[in-house]
């Protein structure tokens, strides 16, 4: 399932970039489907890097400061619960700066 | 017996540990990350040390507070010098470290006495009796070593099932990300031996990512964008393609991986470069790939010949090669080593795993020599003696929340707070005044639970607690709550009615914003009369559509869209309602590709007469049966109530007919409000009868089921039974009938499954038909019956099925009835 997650969350990258909002609609549907099935996905982009955060896994480029912040997301977060328990199930890759 | 079990690859990049029990060996994860591996790294940041991955952040930053790969060191008198802390640390206390760390992957033993941790084979006694005192500092009573070479032929010996009977010659090839070793094994019936190894420290897989990039990513954008020296820009500290450098590692990685399975891949490059975007795909065959990497292959290669060749043995006098290292899952590795040497090349153990598990199959046999008790004292001792008080928000709407803690204790040195979930660690600080104070980020929507390590000076764990939970988004003390469930009228098919679905519960926290997806339930043409109707009510979500008060109600008519909207396609929903109790409705119909936004807000309430008539409509009838039902059971006083509400509800709708649809006087709310007050009292009046009944078919669906699953030739579908009727209290208790409702159709369906499952059980069924009367066709019918008579005469059940199956169509088909009545101007169209 993270496979499926992950080219879905590539997909909605490559759309958002090229500026195709069409098919927004469409990916929050999946996006609810997969909500339903337990996986909460995460895109931090824009959130501010701790080093404290141990669920994504971080390629840092230049110093580490307190205003490090996320820039890019090449995988999400994924998170997955099951009977009420929740567990990181992917750790995102981002790039930090 | 008490035997050791627990075992550990304490690597020179990354550490794994495991445990043996009972025939099996159990690899414990990372509970901070998904991977079994700990990197084999500590980062010192002024009170807060941090262990493993994340330590590997500050590499670039603040690479002389990092401190790795000192396992070389084990042994030397080098020590390293921290300038964060402005102290000296041994390579032995840094690996007992990365023991302690360890041992916090370990969740289901809490004693943990005695260990067998891997060294490499070279190690020698000085290196060898290093690594030991690593262990009883990591607070362990017992370590004992193992060679890794002999850890990793145990694993394979382990899981194959192989005999050996004569003295044999292995050769382990451990290639991992950056390190290469060899060693030459004896292997005989009795015992593993380390013959000899060689080794480079600098070889590894990660090489093979860089030349994809160096050889092949890189002359390609050239190529592309016209560009030179773009490999050296990539590289340098100063140049703006930094990030770049680690993205197209992570491609080449990719790419690495698919092509030790595929013939052929291709690299998707969709990067910016200069401000601009370049995507293209770059083809990469195998034979590619593996002419780039061929001359590093080759290197390993030379390594296994001489060490072969500097003991005195041939290539025939190797029985098979075992593969570890995650660089072994390249095809061209396995195929190199089987023609250089001519053996049989095994790579069935896991290549990252092998060496814990071997270590560990050797722990679950050997005899532990110290008592179990040792450590237990000691540390229920400080678990007692360490008083701590948290301070914390229990439930915040705040993606970030403090937690504040005092702790009434000497010893107590640090603190490791860690959400349980995964998501985050504050790695190891200190504590200063007796009390620590920390931001901890919240996974939203969630209930985090958090665990909370006490640490000393030499970080043993001197108590944890995993009590403390935040639940975020739940409530918020500026918040307005909602007074009542919010929901939306839904067509009821099965029932042939419409009912309530909650959208929002009560208690809920403004603002609030949801989309449901239904499907449409009828099929309305463009230009028709036909109506979608949209109707938002305040009120108990278990009750009657016509008993909750209409906040939003929208018709959206067959001349409104501009293609036909078909049965079945989805219907998009959003509802969202702002901090002041605006309601804001947004509808997108699929087949018709058309939005309506924003349509309605609640200054625009429209009640309709009409429907205030067809409401009442539907509830009197409701009314009467019920009335006439009491007094046939001579229940007056149920049945006085019941007439109350029958006169209302008349003097309602005699009211609603003197005043025209178009008044403009308030006149019809107050009807609209009468009629839900006495729908809700029928409603209240009627619900715990209503669900008792379908308590009671539900009961009674249940008995004849069980009567058939006891029958032997059953017996396989008690599983899907016991799965049913797992959460049948949570069900009943709901008070919930479509809940109850849809519990007694699984159970109808699981019957049919039975009955269907053999012709024989068509005999009851057909007996039972002889007692019907209202047949549609009695001619028909009893010309079936004859025939079924026959038919069990000659045990033909086959036959009599399909009888069975003639007669139920003669059946009058009450629900065909009931569904003529749900007429189309009364649904609302959503399923």
């Amino acid at each position: 399932m993270t496979e499926i997650i992950n080219q879905i969350f590539a997909l909605d990258l490559k759309l958002k970039k090229d500026n195709y909002d069409g098919s927004n609609r469409y990916l929050d549907r999946i996006y609810h489907e997969f909500e339903i099935m337990g996986y909460k996905i995460v895109n931090p982009i824009g959130q501010k890097y701790r080093n404290e955060m141990t669920d994504v896994e971080a390629n840092i480029l230049g110093d580490l400061t307190k205003s490090s912040i996320i820039t890019k997301v090449l995988k999400p977060t994924i998170y997955h619960t099951e009977n009420h328990q929740t567990k990181l199930l992917q750790k995102g890759i981002v790039i930090v700066e | 017996m008490k035997t050791i079990d627990l075992a550990i690859d304490l690597g020179t990049t990354n550490s794994l540990i495991a445990k043996y029990d009972n025939g099996n060996v159990k690899i414990y994860n990372n509970p901070l990350g998904l991977k079994q591996t700990l990197p084999s790294c500590i980062a010192f940041r002024g009170n807060r040390t941090v262990i493993g991955d994340k330590a590997l952040d500050y590499l670039e930053k603040d690479a002389e507070n990092i401190c790795m790969l000192f396992k070389r060191k084990m042994g030397t008198q080098d020590t390293f010098h921290i300038p964060a802390i402005d102290k000296e640390r041994s390579p032995i206390e840094l690996s007992s470290y990365i023991l302690k760390e360890l041992k916090n992957f370990v969740n289901d033993q809490e004693v943990m006495n005695a260990v067998v941790i891997t060294i490499p084979a070279s190690f020698d006694t000085i290196q060898s009796n290093a690594t030991k005192k690593a262990g009883y500092m990591a607070g362990f009573k017992e370590v004992v070593l193992l060679q890794e070479p002999i850890a990793a032929c145990l694993a394979f010996a382990n899981t194959s099932n192989i005999d050996i009977s004569e003295k044999q010659n292995w050769i382990v090839y451990d290639f991992g990300g950056g390190t290469f070793d060899v060693a030459l094994v004896e292997v005989n019936d009795r015992e593993l031996k380390v013959k000899d190894n060689l080794g480079d420290n600098y070889l590894g897989g990660a090489d093979f990512d860089n030349l994809i990039v160096e050889k092949l990513i890189v002359p390609f954008i050239e190529e592309k964008l016209g560009l030179r020296n773009l490999w050296k820009d990539l590289k340098s500290k100063s140049s703006s393609f930094k990030g770049l450098y680690f993205e197209l590692l992570k491609i080449a990685e990719e790419a690495k991986k698919e092509l030790s399975h595929y013939e052929e891949t291709e690299i998707e490059l969709d990067i910016d470069i200069n401000g601009a975007n370049f995507y293209e795909q770059l083809p990469v065959k195998r034979e590619h790939f593996e002419s780039l990497i061929q001359p590093k292959v080759e290197e390993t290669i030379n390594f296994i010949q001489d060490v072969i060749k500097n003991n005195q043995l041939l290539n025939s006098q190797i029985t098979r090669v075992v593969l570890i290292g995650g660089s072994t899952y390249v095809p061209l590795i396995r195929q190199r080593i089987s023609e250089a040497i001519g053996v049989e090349v095994n790579s069935s153990i896991d290549p990252t795993s092998a060496v814990v598990l071997g270590a560990a199959y050797y722990a679950g046999s050997k005899p532990m020599t110290v008592s179990e008790e040792v450590k237990t004292e000691t540390s229920d001792d400080a678990d007692k003696t360490i008083g701590c008080k948290f301070f914390y928000e229990q439930n915040t709407r705040d993606t970030e929340e403090l937690i504040t803690a005092k702790v009434n204790s000497e010893v107590a040195h640090s603190f490791r707070i860690m959400r349980m979930d995964g998501g985050y660690d504050s790695g190891v600080k200190q504590i200063t005044d007796h009390s620590f104070s920390e931001f901890v980020p919240l996974l939203e929507g969630r209930l985090n639970q958090f665990k909370i390590q006490i640490l000393n000076s030499d970080l043993d764990v001197l108590k944890s607690i995993d009590s403390v939970a935040i639940n975020q988004g739940s409530y918020n003390v500026q918040g307005q709550p909602l007074p009542n469930d919010i929901c939306m009228e839904v067509d009821d098919l099965d029932a042939s009615t419409t009912r309530l679905e909650k959208v929002f519960s009560k208690g809920s926290i403004l603002p609030l914003k949801k989309k449901i997806y239904k499907t449409a339930s009828k099929t309305i043409l463009k230009q028709s009369n036909s109506n979608l109707i949209i109707n938002i009510i305040e009120g108990k979500s278990k009750g009657l559509p016509s008993s909750g008060l209409s906040i939003g109600y929208i018709e959206i008519s067959g001349k409104d869209l501009e293609e036909d909207l078909i049965k079945g396609t989805d219907i998009e929903i959003e509802i969202e309602i702002s901090e002041s109790r605006d309601l804001k409705i947004n509808i997108f119909l699929q087949s018709c590709d058309q939005e309506f936004e924003n349509v309605f807000s609640e200054s625009e309430r429209s009640i309709s007469i009409n429907k205030i008539n067809m409401e009442i409509n539907t509830v009197l009838g409701d009314v009467e049966s019920l009335i006439r039902e009491t007094n046939d059971e001579e229940n007056f006083e149920y049945s006085h109530q019941l007439e109350t509400i029958r006169v209302g509800l008349i003097e309602t709708q005699i009211a609603a007919s003197l005043i025209n649809e178009d008044d403009i006087s308030d006149a019809k709310f107050q009807l609209d409000d009468k009629k839900r007050k006495l729908i809700q009292d029928f409603d209240d009046l009627t619900r715990n009868k209503l669900i008792a009944q379908e308590i009671e078919t539900y009961n009674d669906t249940k008995t004849s089921l069980e009567y058939r699953l006891n029958q032997d030739e059953n017996e396989r579908f008690r599983d899907k039974y016991a799965r049913i009727i797992k959460n049948e209290r949570e069900v009943i208790n709901s008070g919930n009938k479509y809940l109850i409702r849809s519990k007694i159709k699984e159970l109808d369906e699981l019957y049919d499954a039975i009955i269907q499952s053999s012709d024989e059980n068509f005999i009851s069924y057909f007996l039972h038909l002889k007692f019907v009367t209202n047949f549609s066709n009695q001619r028909k019918a009893d010309k079936l019956f004859k025939q079924g008579d026959e038919a069990i005469d000659k045990k033909d059940y086959k036959s009599l099925r399909y009888i069975v199956y003639g007669l139920s169509a003669l059946l009058p088909d009450y629900e065909k009835e009931r569904q003529k009545k749900f007429k189309d101007d009364s649904r609302t169209g959503l399923g």
